[in-house]
């Protein structure tokens, strides 16, 4: 027990440390800033000036996916990223979304798309809810 | 006699093992804690203040616990502690299957997200076994050496 104890305790200090070299790149309050997220309703409303992006797998985006959207996913990160390149433009507003709420593949394309991409984007939104909520407001 | 040798080099080597596994596991995730956060987050059990927490904290603690396995310092409660965080791991990769929720696991860190819910689980199962022998050698070896 305490060995246990022992253990416990040491490994607060890197966590610590870690916390505070990490505090101004992850926000305790939200997984994703709210001003980062984007409603079903939002994101229609952007009409031509928006890129839909699937962010779920190739098989999920083969059965169905948003009109107009353009398959992104990390498994093929590589491959497809050139084909969105060829047509985004820095004014267009990017939404991205994956299959629901609790999955996580949106909020990491969006991240690549912010931090990774050459050149980084602006303007990148995740869907809130995902491909559920948007199956639910078409009908 | 070359009965308990064989033993005893057969647990030291599960040791090094189940100790290698978690320092290489807990760095991953330390190496990435956002990601990690997220994929706490993902179980939707916790807030997500309290993942961001975790995905800070639990990384260090299964390296330390991998480096009390492989050192053999502070063994029993490295070994203690490992077993819980297995434990934990299990219940919540059962739980979110059976609330369907779509996961990434983010027990093996981010790099098993392509990894199915048998495979997560069968690791799992894997080293809760390994670590389940690791203490049942413990116990053997404290009572012998009591006698």
């Amino acid at each position: 027990m305490r060995q246990a104890l022992i253990l416990v305790a040491l490994a607060f200090l890197p966590g610590i440390g870690q916390a505070i070299y990490f505090r101004d790149k992850v926000s305790w309050k939200l997984p994703v800033s709210a001003s980062e997220m984007v409603t079903v309703v939002q994101a229609r409303a952007w009409g031509e000036n928006a890129i839909w992006i699937d962010a779920r797998p190739d098989e999920e985006f083969a059965r169905d996916h948003v009109p107009g959207a353009l398959s992104l996913n990390e498994d093929r990160w590589n491959e497809l990223l050139p084909q969105f390149l060829a047509v985004w433009s820095p004014e267009k507003k990017i939404v991205v979304y994956c299959s629901s709420q609790s999955c996580n593949a949106s909020r990491e394309v969006a991240h690549r798309l912010r931090n990774q991409a050459q050149p980084p984007m602006q303007n990148v939104f995740v869907l809130e809810g995902g491909w559920e909520e948007w199956l639910k407001s078409r009908q | 006699m070359a009965q308990v040798a064989t033993v005893k080099f057969l647990w030291r080597i599960v040791d090094l093992i189940v100790g290698g596994v978690f320092i290489c596991t807990g760095a991953i995730k330390a190496f990435d804690p956002i990601r990690f956060a997220s994929d706490i987050d993902n179980y939707k059990i916790l807030p997500w203040a309290i993942a961001v927490g975790l995905a800070f904290y639990l990384p260090w603690l299964e390296i330390f616990c991998g480096i009390a396995l492989i050192l053999r310092r502070f063994y029993l409660g490295g070994l203690s502690i490992l077993a819980g965080l297995i434990s934990v791991f299990v219940i919540a990769t059962v739980a979110a299957k059976v609330r369907g929720l779509d996961i990434t696991c983010g027990c093996f860190g981010h790099a098993s997200k392509k990894w199915n819910f048998s495979t997560h689980l069968g690791l799992d199962l894997v080293l809760f076994g390994l670590v389940i022998f690791l203490l049942f050698a413990w116990g053997r070896n404290f009572s012998a050496s009591q006698r």
